[in-house]
């Protein structure tokens, strides 16, 4: 029998915190954790509940159980909120948060939590210490989203290869993009993508719909030659609006022709002058 | 005491601010009015105490209470409503009311008086037996510690008699009483439970029904049954909530039958004592209903015409309102609805109005409202914690740009369950219409384990260890292994599949496998790349292995196989997208160490097999379990490298090297189709051929991947089979059906090493016994025949071995398909003594031949 599991088997509470805090000291963190849940529904209302609570919290973020040590802090400023540590509490709340962040190709629903409890955290402590964290934490995870939003739009381009209406899809998640994140590194690469996109969109169309989307393609080039004239895609995409513009030509072209051939049908079809005598 | 302000906080406390002395607590000097409301004035908090508190710590409720010794403080104001409410969240306490104590000199002395409350200590259910009392304590969740309030009581009361009631004691009494112990401040309560006899229903009248027979009405009132001798499983009890319902699908199952006007008029419960009640209901049919006519309203693009058609009701059809309403917005796909939202008229609406009604005869107008169509602009994806956005993304068939389609959201539900990742049951669809005309559509998913252990064995005695190991990994992520932050326990989530495997029977028999597939390799398309590598161990032993064991014996001969297997494989989208082909290379290495495992004198030896392999496949089959229509059809090749070719023509290998580069060509032929033929019976007809080559007139034809049919068509079956294709033929015996040059008769090893070519033709009734997903069964009738012929010049594809016969097929997840067929061979086997007889198969697994 080790002496840790003697004393959880048998000893008093008041032993039991002091070796808590003991153990919280030597920074053994489970063992810390352990002996304070076991003591805080026993404490309540008592004078140790506060500290209890706050290293209890902390022990589960060191054991990187940040979901757990999210909820704790949380529970603990707003309970103690008027404590010397509730400022650090709330702080650590948005941290563990923050901590906890999946990566970008997963479920983001708690980064925005953790953003706005960072952002939270900024507005309640404007002179914190801890202030330029924050911020610095807020713009890894607005990168977070960023990256996510442009991998997204890249996948429809990235499969359009088997599935060709997928192409048109890149082209609304590119849009929706340039919405979202006008101010993103990756908007460079995008706009070019987005010309690309739409001018084999309108490659492999059918013939009556091409000219509009052509024409699309070449508003798309103008946005992007406007924006970013040096960018090292601008070759490529300068060909493609050449294509565009030779295609809808061409199209152009055709079009005449046939009006003009119906214009002949019509004319041989249509019944003689019949001019009257008077 | 000056008790001025009034504010309640919550219904059971009563919260007063004002100056004066609490009556509990010292007598302080009654200072001036403070609560004026005009007149609010700021303090310094002097002093914080609590009096009343009888197990709590003062000084941690002055610190829940959220004011400090030194605050600025305004009253009236704020912080003092906030301090109470604070304390009473805390669920700890009866009552809270904070009174000041002393002012002085812009500094006030706060007192907070409180009454903490009794909590449940032990809740006794009397009356009643142990096990009633079990299970009352499930539904009625009273935890101990609970503190005790009127409401609780009664609630306590409530659900106790509800919980009897609805089990038939009508007249159930519940006493609830609370005993006080003030010592410890808490309470226990004892429930005095009187729940009288069961009542039963001794009588139900249907009193007007003429046009229904009374035994389908009773039916139809499935929780409510009279009082009949025998009836174990459902006892008669009355539930007024049952009743209730059993009278609405009385009224429902009426208008189904077209009787669009039938009514409860009246329904009576007559109490016969107390134990037995009669019921007695009015019902008015009114008459049955046809449609008449229907005219579509609203509708500008499709004429009444092309909607008539979809909507599949016709002039005479008895009026049913739920089936109506079926083919208005049931089925993806075949309903009216489809036509509209599968074209992005998602605001699309249609109601039916009956305009006129004569006779028995209904006009119906339904009115259409179209709305706009609406583009898709965004997919939202919720919930994945674990699968990567592109492995959800790319199953996902409502694409940003296209229209709205109804039966492409139900499709993509559809491929988000067979993943196998998320649970089938959560995974949530929303359209969200934006503002702007288009729509976004959020997926919700929740994931599930979907990884797979496979254990099973033990440990026999001389044999050593015998059983298998495995374990399948079904969202792999191959990217992250590097990264071990992300393993959890393995690092998932990139969709691919690993699995593991080893087998053992002993020191006789091993099998180490390891595969890898990643079904998206790039990224780009959907091109399978599967990686394979198995290593297989077989030692023969004498006779003293039964008596010295494993460790003792001596192996008499053995051998060991490795093979490494890269394949590719891609969904075609010509012709159709059935359509997959798939290339693969495999090495195999044979080594054999006196042993005759192919029945022809080559014991010793090494041999190295190179193949690559190509299969066209299509696969249409509407259901894997137990399929109604569509076809598969497979053709194959592989090929050796031609080493004959570069060799001299006075090649003379020896005995060990004779086969060391295996050469061959081959040529396989699948082909099943499905048919329904009436009702649930299916027919399904196969096809079967392989041709086994060599590549020039000098080489002959080598011992491996030949073919063997007959009996089962499973391998093992006490005969060791080594690089064989083993095809099963019902009827006969297993692995015996071959037709040697000019039928001369063959032993069974002749027969053992396996034919050059062979057919296989069967025609299948099967029926359904059960489809449930957890154990499919169905039972079939066969008439089947083939031919498995020792060179190509006898070879005659109308020359077969026939047999008919029955069996049944059962399908369970964890199991897989078991099956049993009786097959009579009608043609004698040469060789063989009576090869036409009766013979039983068993079969595990499915069987593609």
């Amino acid at each position: 029998c080790s002496p840790f599991s003697k004393l959880q088997k048998h000893g008093t509470d008041d032993e039991k915190y002091k070796a808590a805090l003991e153990y919280y000291k030597k920074g053994d963190w489970y063992k810390a954790g352990v002996l304070f849940e076991e003591l805080i529904p026993r404490l309540r209302g008592s004078s140790e509940q506060e500290m209890s609570q706050f290293y209890y919290a902390y022990t589960q973020y060191h054991q990187q159980l940040y979901a757990v040590s999210a909820t704790l802090f949380k529970k603990f400023y707003e309970t103690f909120a008027r404590s010397d540590y509730a400022q650090e509490s709330m702080y650590m709340y948005a941290l563990s948060l923050y901590k906890d962040t999946p990566k970008y190709n997963l479920d983001q629903s708690n980064t925005l939590v953790a953003m706005a409890s960072l952002q939270d955290f900024v507005n309640a402590y404007p002179e914190s210490k801890y202030r330029e964290d924050c911020t610095k934490m807020i713009g890894e995870l607005r990168k977070k989203l960023e990256t996510k939003a442009y991998e997204r739009a890249k996948l429809y381009y990235k499969t359009s290869s088997f599935n060709i209406s997928s192409l048109k899809s890149s082209v609304v998640a590119i849009n929706n993009f340039q919405k979202e994140f006008p101010d993103s590194e990756f908007n460079e690469e995008l706009a070019f993508l987005k010309v690309d996109a739409q001018f084999q969109y309108a490659q492999n169309s059918m013939e009556t719909k091409q000219k509009d989307r052509y024409k699309d393609a070449i508003t798309y080039y103008q946005d992007m030659i406007d924006k970013y004239p040096k960018s090292a895609y601008v070759r490529q995409a300068e060909k493609m609006h050449e294509t565009s513009l030779k295609e809808i030509e061409r199209i152009d072209k055709l079009e005449k022709e046939i009006k003009e051939l119906q214009q002949k049908q019509n004319d041989t079809n249509r019944p003689a002058k019949v001019t009257s005598a008077n | 005491v000056l008790a001025i302000g009034l504010l309640p906080i919550a219904s059971f406390a009563q919260v007063r601010v004002g100056v004066g002395a609490a009556p509990r607590a010292a007598a302080p000097t009654p200072t001036n009015e403070l609560t004026n409301y005009a007149d609010p004035k700021d303090y310094e908090i002097g002093g914080l105490t609590v009096t009343g508190t009888r197990f709590l710590d003062p000084n941690s409720l002055v610190s829940l209470s959220g004011l400090k010794v030194g605050d600025k403080i305004r009253i009236p104001g704020e912080a003092q409503g906030s301090a109470i409410r604070k304390l009473m969240d805390s669920g700890l306490l009866e009552e809270v009311e904070l009174f000041a104590t002393n002012v002085q000199d812009g500094k006030i002395a706060l007192n907070f008086a409180v009454k903490e409350r009794p909590r449940l200590f032990r809740v006794n259910f009397v009356g009643i037996r142990k096990g009633e009392q079990e299970s009352l304590k499930d539904k009625v969740k009273l935890n101990i510690g609970k503190i005790i309030t009127t409401t609780v009581v009664k609630n306590t009361q409530m659900s106790v008699r509800k919980f009897f009631v609805e089990k038939g004691f009508l007249n159930t009494k519940v006493k609830i009483t609370t005993i006080p112990d003030s010592s410890r401040n808490n309470a226990t309560m004892r429930v005095q439970i009187d729940k009288g006899p069961k009542v039963k229903i001794h009588n139900i009248q249907f009193v007007g029904r003429s046009e229904l027979d009374e035994s389908k009405v009773r039916l139809k009132m499935k929780s409510t049954k009279q009082m009949r001798f025998g009836r174990v499983f459902s006892p008669s009890k009355f539930v007024p909530k049952k009743y209730e319902e059993d009278k609405q699908k009385l009224i429902e199952y009426y208008n189904k039958l077209g009787y669009r006007d039938a009514v409860i008029e009246k329904d009576s419960v007559i109490n016969n004592g107390s134990k037995t009640i009669d019921l007695v209901l009015n019902l008015n049919e009114g008459r049955k209903y046809y449609i008449r006519n229907i005219d579509f309203e609203g509708n500008y693009l499709y004429p009444d015409t092309r909607l008539r058609e979809v909507l599949g009701v016709r002039k005479g059809d008895v009026y049913n309102t739920e089936e109506l309403e079926k083919k208005l917005n049931g089925n993806p796909g075949q309903d009216l609805s489809s036509l509209y939202m599968d074209d992005g008229y998602l605001y699309y609406s249609a109601s039916p109005i009956e305009r006129t009604i004569e006779g028995d005869s209904i006009d119906l107008e339904i009115r259409i409202f179209e709305g706009k169509q609406a583009t898709i602009n965004r997919i939202i994806l919720n919930g994945n914690s674990k699968t990567s956005d592109h492995v959800v993304m790319r199953q996902i068939r409502t694409l940003p740009g296209q229209k709205f389609s109804k039966t492409n959201l139900i499709r993509t539900q559809r491929e988000l369950a067979t993943l196998g990742y998320f649970d089938p049951e959560k995974i949530g669809i929303q359209p969200i219409p934006q503002p702007d005309g288009t729509v976004d559509i959020e997926y919700t998913v929740e994931e599930k384990p979907s990884d797979q252990i496979e254990l099973s064995g033990g440990w026999g005695g001389f044999i050593g260890f015998v059983g298998t190991l495995g374990l399948t990994f079904n969202n792999f992520s191959a990217k992250n292994i590097g990264n071990l932050s992300s393993w959890r326990p393995l690092p998932s989530g990139d969709g691919q599949r690993v699995s593991l495997r080893f087998q053992a029977n002993g020191k006789q028999f091993q099998t180490y496998t390891l595969s890898f597939v990643e079904p998206w390799l790039g990224g780009r398309k959907p091109n399978a790349l599967s990686v394979s590598m198995s290593h297989t161990v077989y030692r023969q032993y004498g006779l003293d292995f039964y008596t010295r064991g494993a460790r003792g014996a001596t192996a008499v001969g053995a051998y060991d196989n490795t093979a490494i297997t890269i394949g590719l494989g891609r969904q075609l989208k010509k012709p159709d997208d059935f359509f997959t082909l798939n290339h693969s290379l495999t090495y195999q290495r044979y080594n054999l160490n006196n042993i005759d495992l192919f029945y022809n004198g080559y014991r010793n030896g090494r041999s190295n097999n190179f193949t690559f392999n190509t299969t066209l496949a299509r696969n249409s089959v509407d259901n894997p379990q137990f399929p109604r229509s569509g076809s598969t059809f497979s053709v194959s090749g592989s090929f050796t490298p031609p080493y004959s070719v570069f060799r001299p023509a006075d090649y003379k290998p020896s005995s060990e090297d004779r086969f060391k580069f295996v050469e061959y060509h081959k040529w396989m032929f699948d082909a099943t189709w499905y048919q329904t033929v009436v009702g649930k019976l299916v027919l399904s007809a196969r096809a079967h051929m392989g041709f086994l080559g060599s590549y020039n007139k000098r080489t002959e034809i080598g011992p491996f991947e030949r073919f063997v049919l007959g009996g089962s068509g499973l391998a093992g079956q006490g005969v060791f089979a080594l690089a064989q294709d083993i095809i099963g033929l019902r009827g006969y015996p297993d692995r015996r059906v071959y037709t040697a040059d000019n039928n001369r008769t063959v032993d069974a090893n002749q027969a053992s090493q396996g034919g050059v070519v062979y057919n296989k033709y069967v025609m299948e009734l099967r029926y359904p016994v059960s489809l449930n997903p957890s154990a499919t069964i169905f039972v079939l009738g066969f008439v089947e025949g083939g031919n498995n012929w020792g060179s190509y010049k006898q070879f005659n594809p109308f020359d077969i071995k026939r047999s008919a016969g029955a069996g049944a097929r059962i399908f369970m997840p964890a199991f897989g398909l078991i099956g049993i067929d009786y097959g009579w061979g009608f043609d004698a086997l040469p060789g063989v003594q009576k090869a036409n007889t009766g013979q039983f198969h068993f079969t595990i697994g499915q069987q593609f031949r």
